[in-house]
């Protein structure tokens, strides 16, 4: 299905979505709103929009470290979110998951992990249940550079091809795992390269263009939907800021973050829209007001929410099992 | 009532959900073609097909992840990881995954995985394939422990394992699996959460469960001839613990001694004990006993095995130190 303008600007509104939603996320947690801590998504939205563009409701999907927006994106309400990353009862995980643990199973989302290379075994069983009711699911697992090290991404790779499971694995490389480079911890940079090994075939796509991996990521799906086994997307991508918020990141020079900067995905598609008068300027700050504005009542709603009730917590350990209360 | 053994019974439970329920399936090593290293799921390839009875590679976490991802889509998956010893390789799925997935996404994902493990000691086979590893599990919320000591209950507890909703680990210990005893035809459940009475008495309470069970009734018959009234607890569900039977027992006999095979420090004997200690004080009239393994890897050699094992004579000399 080839995009056109109505797409074209759907996806923009997207990423623009993705960015305010992390940028607004990052004010609130640096104010206190927001415990713990924060892993953002700026500079993924590429990733995060072309490939939940190409996917179905009906369809699973793992997200890795960083992309609880993804859920969104594919239709969890924004402010659900929002809540549950403020550790609220309307947070669509009741305030139990925080942002490490996003899941809606209504729209696909099977949580992402704070274990990297959990969800790439996971992965396996979505997809083999999928197989063997025959009901035409693809399962997509998104993960960093640095989950290539654990074992699971091994076994999964091997399984999945021999079994010849739907999966569409999508290595998000960006090029750090938390301060180690892709090219300190693995012998390769380009890591599509241990797809071959397990007779998986693959494709390196530039993270940064929208259309590119939402295309690529049709293809993948496709592919895996036929019933030929998985595919392999690595998406080469660059995350801008630390690997959680308050992370200096000053191991990474300060020319490449610039460079990748000036390569921003939404300035990207921002670019081509303009060019191809598709929208004008006017329109393009109108879409920015409009989501930031959504945002703005995303928090509002976060923040008049209330924090769950201290029984909250002894529930949902077992099904039928009471846990004793303090 | 016929008569089968331990192993017969699991797998007639086995062979019994899938027929009722075309959710459960089976996934492990060697589980098809060979019909498990034990023997266990024997014949089930050929009656369910390779969709429902999958053999994998050496992979325990993907193994465990294949069980939970269909889990969590509806699926009732019977995992067997082939000795508990490798419980280390899939620790993770278990502990970080299976366990938690109700909880931290907020009640809308479940994971109800069974995963069978032979575990247990005393058949000469080292030190990574002897292990009682229920201390790993158990203060891990979430996780069910199960542990049959007899083929009625196995068959009993697995099918009530298979289709509770919560992940449920279940221990097979291998000295059992040879065991014959009364087993239904039909399908039916043995409760979990619920521990049973292997036998009623007065003096002190045994507490035990899996093999331990067969030595502490062994020890309660040489007891008897010394007129010492033995009540014998088999918990059958570790975790969550039936508290209630234990304390009801404890409160009547005032005399407790915990036995099991795994090594003794930090496993069910010392949260047992702190239990009783908490809630039963009053009741005691005597210091709580442990009679486990010693607090040492399991040896190959005989002679170093059946030292570091706990068995009837252990139990007799506790109790005889308890009841002057």
């Amino acid at each position: 299905m080839p995009l056109d303008s109505t797409d074209l600007k759907r996806m923009y509104r997207k990423m623009v979505f993705a960015r305010v939603f992390e940028e607004t996320a990052g004010r609130e947690f640096k104010k206190g709103n927001i415990p713990g801590w924060i892993h953002l998504s700026i500079g993924h939205e590429g990733v995060l929009v072309g490939c939940s563009y190409a996917l179905k409701k009906s369809d699973y999907f793992f997200t890795d470290h960083r992309s609880y927006i993804m859920t969104a994106l594919m239709g969890t309400p924004g402010e659900k979110v929002m809540a549950e990353i403020f550790g609220k009862s309307t947070g669509i995980c009741k305030g139990k998951g925080g942002e490490m643990h996003i899941a809606d199973p209504e729209v696909g989302s099977l949580g992402n992990n704070e274990i990297q290379g959990a969800n790439l075994a996971t992965c396996l069983g979505t997809a083999f249940a999928s197989k063997i009711r025959g009901t035409n699911q693809v399962t997509a697992v998104f993960f960093g550079d640095g989950t290539v090290g654990r074992g699971e991404f091994h076994e999964s790779l091997n399984m999945a091809s021999v079994w010849k499971l739907p999966i569409v694995y999508v290595c998000v490389n960006n090029l750090y795992a938390i301060s180690t480079h892709v090219r300190d911890a693995h012998p390769v940079e380009d890591l599509s390269l241990f797809a071959s090994g397990y007779k998986i075939p693959s494709k390196i796509v530039d993270g940064n263009d929208v259309i590119k991996v939402y295309k690529s990521m049709k293809k993948a799906i496709e592919y895996v939907r036929a019933g030929n086994g998985p595919y392999f997307l690595e998406y080469k991508t660059y995350r801008w800021q630390g690997h959680f918020l308050g992370d200096p990141a000053s191991y990474r020079p300060e020319e490449e973050v610039k460079w990748w900067k000036q390569r921003c995905p939404i300035k990207r598609l921002r670019e081509k829209l303009l060019n191809e008068k598709i929208l004008n300027q006017h329109e393009i700050e109108k879409i920015h007001d409009q989501i930031e504005n959504e945002i703005e009542n995303m928090v509002e709603f976060a923040i008049n929410s209330p924090f769950p009730e201290e029984t909250e917590a002894i529930k949902d350990v077992f099904d039928e099992w009471g846990v004793e209360g303090r | 009532m016929r008569t089968i053994s331990f192993k017969q019974a699991i797998n007639e439970a086995l062979y019994q959900e899938m027929e009722r329920d075309e959710r459960v399936f089976l996934v492990g090593e060697d589980i098809g073609k060979q019909g498990g290293d034990f023997g266990v799921t024997r014949g089930l390839l050929k009656k369910f097909g390779p969709d429902r009875v999958k053999d994998t590679p050496l992979s325990e976490a993907a193994i465990l992840g294949v069980a939970n991802g269909a889990a969590m889509v509806g699926m009732r998956p019977v995992a067997e990881i082939m000795f508990a010893d490798f419980t280390t390789e899939c620790y993770d799925q278990l502990v970080n995954n299976a366990a938690k997935v109700r909880y931290i996404y907020g009640g809308s994902i479940q994971a109800p995985i069974v995963v069978r493990m032979a575990c247990g000691a005393g058949n000469r086979t080292g030190s990574q394939h002897s292990q009682n590893i229920e201390g790993w599990l158990m203060n891990v919320p979430g996780l069910v422990l199960v542990a049959p000591s007899n083929p009625y209950d196995a068959k009993g507890l697995l099918i009530s394992s298979i289709r509770n909703n919560d992940p449920v680990v279940f221990f097979e210990h291998k000295k059992l699996y040879n065991m014959i005893g009364e087993v239904l035809e039909e399908s039916y459940t043995v409760p979990l959460f619920k521990a049973g009475i292997k036998k009623s008495g007065d003096d002190i309470t045994i507490i035990s469960y899996m093999n331990m069970v067969h030595e502490a009734l062994l020890a309660s018959r040489d007891l008897e001839k010394e007129e010492i009234d033995v009540e014998i607890i088999d918990l059958r569900t570790l975790i969550p613990l039936d508290k209630e039977t234990i304390y009801n027992s404890v409160r009547k006999t005032g005399r407790v001694v915990i036995t099991y095979e795994a090594p003794k420090t930090g496993g069910l004997g010392a949260e047992i004990a702190s239990l009783l200690a908490e809630y039963c004080f009053d009741d005691l009239k005597a210091p709580i006993k442990r009679v486990a393994a010693l607090d040492t890897p399991v040896p190959f050699s005989p002679a170093l095995e059946d030292y570091i094992l706990p068995n009837k004579n252990d139990i007799y000399k506790a109790v005889k130190e308890l009841i002057l």
